[in-house]
């Protein structure tokens, strides 16, 4: 038998020590070269002499046990290791299924208070709701440590590395509502173990006190009254943990299922792309929003004119030249490309009317491709150009009045005007 | 509804952005406070003009065009593209995409390698180059309100939830997961060639000294069936 005061005193004295190893010992077993090197490491004055001495007073006062079938490896005896987790509010989570059987003990418990009760044993009857009493605060200690214990669990998940993805950092939220979480709230609804199994207790014990009015006491109404308070207790912290719980680990579990979901949804939506092209994505799906407006200048009465030709829209079927049709009369022109224009404008220079000269070139021309070399031409950076008055030009259907440009020379080197759009 | 338009002083600008397409976020705090602390009044006068103001409870207001003329537009499926690339790149990198879609940011230097990582698909978008890329994605990210740039930094802006949510009804699209599975390559076509499963099992039963062939053949076909059934 070890003397209590000597573990105690022993805990007290090397805390120092004891406390950085908890550390090592809450994640595994520690061989003994390994304990040596941790003791040596914090006791850099000592000799190995001394850690020896240190580590057999440990392994005689059972604080250290050989691991078993691995004697040179140690862990934390069981009991020890719990009371410095305590001491430390290191709290391991516990299982759900332990409440469960704790609640299968108190219904035992009730009827085995009740047959004490019906045979008239004060003594046993006693003794029973001690041990029912125990129980309760055996529930109460396991539920405040487990509270505990999800406080860390989300505090862990919430404060490590955000570059680890949420599914790996998110993995002991997840575990935990799985395993603990998920089954407390099966077991703490309103027809779930708990409820049942407390009601059950409950309804021995008021059973009891109206008995004993009735029958004669056989304990105490106190001590009845207080474990029935107890029980209601009991109750109480159950949901007030589940409560808890809940409010510390759904948003998180919410928030790892929703990175997953969005994560899914994108390989998705690229696997659909990657086969059917960018619309594969549902339309409907996709964020609809106005399109940034091009500011633009505009008159009034072009405007209605748009608009009037937009309304009176009339499409026209496009005529395609079939493969096998042999072509009547001259082969159509294909259009002149802007650097054929350029070029042919080069060449000509210096242009007195560019205007002029386009009407020219292209005397069978369409009135508004006519505009569209005039703009083209006399914007391009390559030339120098003078602004002329104001006159009348004619194409083959319409009549035009523009001021022209004569274009004087050339002023970059062909290089540059490479690099303008075509 | 009495509309006090002396109270509504962010009007024109508000107006002006949302009309453009713009997402009021917390970014124009001015903008966004005002629109917050008028909503019914802004809302109520907008959807007399025709417009519908959206106010998300994530924190970003937007116009929504009407759905008769509404389309889909090139911006809106290059933009869902690239959000979907960013969250598989992140998520390939062990990266968290929530956390940089939502408030977070990537730098400019990562554009290159998501380019090249992703070309074939951003090749569809019309997005063959880096320039491009800044151009028809990150400046419209920022001209819509989805993003802002700031020193080569892209910070992900409220607005992005737009996009998330995409991604979250493609995931629940069951119709589009069930055509992409459907056109998973089918087992090899040696097996289809095959003659009928059940001549081989029958000769199989009815010859019980087997050739190598015979052998090879039933064990096939047992193969198969077993992927029937499990399939």
């Amino acid at each position: 038998m070890i003397d209590p005061k000597r573990v105690l005193r022993a805990l007290a004295e090397h805390w120092t020590l004891l406390e950085p190893l908890c550390e090592h010992f809450d994640s595994g077993t520690l061989s003994l070269v390994e304990l040596r090197n941790q003791l040596s490491a914090q006791l850099p004055d000592s000799t190995p002499v001394d850690i020896t001495a240190l580590l057999d007073q440990w392994i005689r006062l059972d604080i250290l046990v050989p691991v078993a079938k691995s004697p040179n490896r140690f862990e934390l005896n069981a009991q020890i290791h719990d009371f410095l987790a305590y001491l430390r509010r290191e709290h391991r989570l516990g299982l759900c299924l332990e409440i469960e059987a704790y609640l299968r003990h108190l219904e035992r418990l009730a009827g085995y208070i009740q047959d004490a009760f019906e045979v008239r044993d004060a003594s046993d009857l006693a003794r029973q709701l001690r041990l029912l009493d125990m129980r309760v605060r055996d529930v109460l200690k396991k539920l405040a440590n487990d509270e505990q214990a999800l406080v860390a669990v989300a505090e862990r998940a919430k404060t490590s590395d955000r570059q680890i993805p949420l599914r790996q950092r998110y993995a002991e939220v997840l575990a935990t509502w799985d395993e603990y979480v998920e089954p407390m709230i099966q077991l703490v609804a309103a027809d779930g173990a708990f409820e049942q199994g407390v009601y059950r207790v409950e309804h021995v014990l008021l059973r009891l006190l109206g008995e004993q009015q009735r029958l004669g006491q056989l304990v105490d109404d106190d001590l009845l009254l207080r474990t029935h308070a107890r029980i209601l207790e009991m109750q109480t912290t159950a949901q007030l943990t589940l409560r808890r719980a809940r409010e510390l680990l759904l948003p998180l579990r919410e928030e790892a299922r929703r990175h997953n979901a969005v994560t899914r949804g994108a390989a998705l939506a690229l696997a659909a792309i990657r086969r059917k092209g960018l619309d594969a994505v549902p339309q409907a799906a996709l964020p609809l929003f106005s399109r940034p407006q091009s500011t633009f200048l505009g008159s009034a009465s072009q405007v209605e004119a748009y608009v009037y030709a937009l309304a009176r829209f009339q499409p026209k079927p496009a005529q395609f030249p079939k493969a096998s049709a042999t072509r009547k009369g001259e082969a159509p022109r294909a259009p002149r490309t802007a650097r054929e224009m350029l070029e042919r404008c080069q060449q000509a220079l210096p242009l007195p009317d560019l205007m002029l000269w386009l009407l020219e070139q292209e005397p069978e021309g369409a009135t508004d491709e006519l505009l569209y070399w005039f703009s083209r031409l006399s914007r391009d950076a390559r030339f120098q150009r003078e602004r002329l008055q104001r006159r009348d030009y004619l194409t083959v259907e319409h009549q035009l009045s523009l001021s022209s440009f004569a274009l004087i020379k050339s002023l970059t080197a062909p290089d540059k005007a490479e690099k303008n759009p075509v | 509804m009495n509309l006090d338009l002396s109270e509504l002083s962010q009007l024109a600008p508000i107006f002006r952005e949302l009309f453009k397409g713009y997402h009021v976020s917390r970014r124009d705090p001015e903008l966004y406070a005002q629109l917050s602390n008028q909503q019914d009044q802004y809302r109520a006068l907008f959807k007399a003009l025709g417009f519908e103001l959206v106010c998300d409870p994530r924190g970003f207001y937007y116009f929504v065009p009407e759905q008769m003329g509404a389309q889909v537009n090139k911006t809106a499926q290059r933009l869902a593209l690239f959000t979907f690339i960013l969250v598989e790149h992140l998520a390939d990198q062990g990266r968290d995409p929530l956390a940089v879609l939502d408030g977070g940011s990537i730098g400019r230097d990562e554009l290159p390698a998501l380019l090249e990582k992703y070309r074939d698909l951003f090749v569809q978008a019309e997005v063959t180059t880096q320039d491009e890329l800044e151009e028809k994605v990150m400046r419209r990210l920022g001209q819509l309100g989805f993003a802002s740039e700031d020193n080569g930094i892209y910070r992900f802006l409220a607005p992005m939830h737009r996009f998330l949510d995409v991604c979250l009804s493609v995931q629940q699209d069951r119709d589009l997961a069930a055509t992409l599975h459907s056109d998973l390559p089918l087992p090899s076509p040696q097996l289809i060639d095959d003659e009928p499963e059940d001549e081989i099992i029958s000769l199989a039963l009815d010859e019980p000294e087997l050739s190598e062939e015979d052998a090879l053949a039933r064990a096939m076909a047992e193969e198969r069936t077993q992927q029937e059934i499990e399939a």
